[in-house]
């Protein structure tokens, strides 16, 4: 069905950050101008979620140019629950920045930034098109690299650097496979160039020389967006610096944009023919080095932020599990576990921020006793880490429960490391649990950063919003993991979303390629 | 044509990698840029010439056009382009940023100073 109004989910962000712009210097218009955009796009996102429950694929052409010559957004399943999942993270994040970003950091253009990030993450996670993909990057990129540095601290300066760097070679390298593919095959449609996989592997023409060359590429920048093993390390120190609100931020969106283009492309074109043989083993031993690195490297910090940050990359490899077996189910179980993790993990971090402010450190050694002063904090960090973990009846159990169950047939001992994997978060949250919350204070009780709970009121309904969505995501598990494997079918088969993005016949795709090839 | 263009890619790439091993900031931040550019020349390369080896004329493959040369990859590069210049002004401001603050841009006296704040008693946050 079309539906011309999705352009509204990069419009709506991009107005609004103009007009925060204006409003620099006084803060309380421009967290009303965000509250206002974030709400109303939620609100949409969920209003067309449900009209495409049962598999319905919503586009927009811009411009009413048709599809493989136009720019082209897509609402399915796919997108849309990342979508959701994405403006609810921010929503929430953003209500908890009011009382964690300092005012001087707000007043260095923190509204417009984040609001240029939901545009950069909404494009990517609704365009059809690989250079919008590029483009929709490099405005998220650019946004993060502003809020990475907003405190203009020696130490965000110089991990900026890193971040900062490896992404522009990632961008390099992400362009020249832009441009190689369109000379290989006339199109950057992904619908379009799933129906060129398709019609080639159907015709028995093997693929262009060199396409399992751009499958491995875009692994490369993918993974690295990612933080797949081995392109992880830039990820723990970025996400030690700066606020913690935009911490919880970009743990909640950043890697999942490259996890979703991997979802994305891989399984309707990349992964196609020949390439399939070559790009699958790598995608499953990064899988499995990825959950175990990830959270040996968890195990072994001492700072709650540490820990929270290496976990995201051992999270991202149970997804790349899902992923690597290519099944509508696995495809399924990826798509569900990336959305309860983006939900638990912002929900940690935004509990890592109150705890901070209450200890006046993040470093486990000086917290303690926070159960005591602060039983509320303690439960909803309590319930956000068992989902974490994967106990039932919380999210993380389901998600755990697909991905593993389908493993167990193709790659067993991917799942065996799934499982210990578990255990091992377990323990790293325990650590948390019992040093942060369970033993007794270690010090006179410090209040350093001078918290008082009317200034940390917002802070308490962005938590609030999260674990009850980490909760709600558990318990209806059955509709929204529908939803999940109505998007597994159509990456598994792609006949529907070809259809719904490019009814083009066949032969002129033929034509187009005998021209660009 | 492409022979050219091939070897210009080269040139660049290697110079950028060069730069960008280098341990002071700003030859790094110069090797990024050439880099770009060497990605929008490996576009233009990918577009191919509009005249055909035996003299014909290509067609794109966009709208059935006859003896054009392909516009999109150029409209591609001229995306390339604008994004890497907005790149490259965030990133030179932030060497400015960086040159006042800490006074040095070289990456390990960067890292030496930074060691102290880095400690597991948590720092200036």
């Amino acid at each position: 069905m079309t539906n011309d109004l999705l352009g509204l989910f990069v419009v709506i962000p991009l107005v609004t950050s103009l007009a925060t712009v204006a409003l620099v210097r006084r803060p309380v218009p421009q967290r009303v101008l965000g509250l206002a955009s974030l709400c109303s796009m939620l609100v949409l996102a969920l209003t067309w979620l449900v009209r495409i429950r049962h598999g319905e694929v919503m586009v927009s052409q811009m411009g009413a140019w048709p599809a493989p010559f136009g720019i082209t957004l897509v609402f399915d399943s796919l997108s849309g629950l990342l979508l959701c999942a994405g403006l609810l993270v921010a929503t929430a994040c953003y209500i908890h920045g009011f009382s964690m970003v300092e005012p001087l950091t707000e007043r260095r253009y923190f509204h417009p930034l984040m609001q240029l990030l939901l545009v950069g993450v909404n494009q990517s996670f609704l365009t059809g098109d690989l250079f919008n993909l590029f483009v929709a990057f490099e405005i998220m990129l650019m946004a993060s690299y502003g809020l990475l540095a907003i405190g203009r601290t020696r130490r965000q300066m110089t991990q900026a650097y890193k971040y900062l760097l490896l992404n522009l070679v990632a961008s390099t390298v992400f362009v020249i496979t832009a441009g190689l593919v369109y000379g290989m095959t006339g199109t950057l449609n992904i619908a379009d160039l799933a129906r060129f996989v398709a019609d080639r592997s159907a015709a028995g023409v093997p693929l262009p020389t060199g396409f399992t060359g751009l499958s491995v590429m875009l692994l490369v920048v993918f993974g690295l967006k990612g933080a797949f093993f081995p392109l992880w390390f830039w990820l723990p120190d970025t996400y030690h610096t700066c606020p913690v609100s935009i911490a919880a931020l970009f743990s909640g969106l950043l890697t999942k944009v490259g996890v979703y283009a991997v979802l994305r492309t891989f399984p309707l074109v990349f992964a196609a023919g020949e390439a399939r043989d070559v790009v699958l083993p790598i995608i499953a031993v990064s899988a499995g080095v990825t959950m175990l690195l990830g959270v040996l490297g968890a195990v072994s910090q001492h700072d709650v932020r540490r820990i929270l940050a290496i976990h995201v990359i051992s999270q991202v490899g149970y997804m790349v599990f899902g992923i690597s077996m290519m099944t509508t189910v696995g495809l399924a179980g990826a798509l569900y576990y990336m959305i309860q993790h983006m939900v638990v993990k912002s929900s940690l971090f935004l509990c890592c921020g109150v705890m901070e402010r209450h200890a006046g450190t993040d470093d486990l050694d000086g917290m303690g006793g926070l159960l005591k002063r602060h039983r509320w904090l303690g439960v909803a960090f309590f319930v956000a880490a068992m989902s974490l973990v994967g106990l039932p009846p919380l999210s993380g159990f389901f998600g755990k429960l697909v991905i593993i169950r389908e493993g167990w047939t193709m790659h067993w001992w991917l799942s065996a490391i799934g499982l210990a994997t578990g255990a091992l978060t377990l323990l790293s949250m325990l650590k948390i649990w019992t040093q942060g919350f369970w033993s007794p204070e270690s010090g006179p009780a410090p209040a350093r950063g001078g918290a008082t709970t009317a200034s940390l009121r917002p802070a308490h309904v962005g938590i609030g919003i999260l674990v009850v969505a980490a909760v709600s995501i558990g318990l209806a598990a059955e509709p929204i993991y529908d939803i999940a494997f109505h998007a597994g079918e159509q990456l598994t088969d792609p006949s529907a979303y070809i259809q719904a993005v490019s009814p083009l016949a066949p032969d002129s795709v033929v034509a187009a390629t005998g021209g660009g090839g | 044509m492409t022979t050219v263009l091939a070897i210009c890619v080269a040139v660049l790439v290697t110079v950028s990698v060069y730069l960008m091993l280098s341990r002071e900031l700003k030859s790094v931040a110069m090797g990024v840029f050439a880099l770009g550019h060497g990605a929008n020349l490996s576009i233009i390369a990918m577009s191919g010439s509009p005249v055909l080896a035996d003299g014909g004329l290509r067609n794109p493959p966009i709208l059935g056009a006859v003896g054009l040369v392909d516009p999109l990859p150029q409209a591609l590069i001229l995306t390339a382009i604008v994004i890497n210049f907005a790149v490259m002004g965030f990133l030179l401001t932030l060497l400015i940023l960086t040159a006042k603050r800490t006074g040095t841009l070289n990456v390990d006296e960067l890292a030496t100073e930074d060691r102290p704040t880095r400690g597991r008693t948590g720092g200036d946050r």
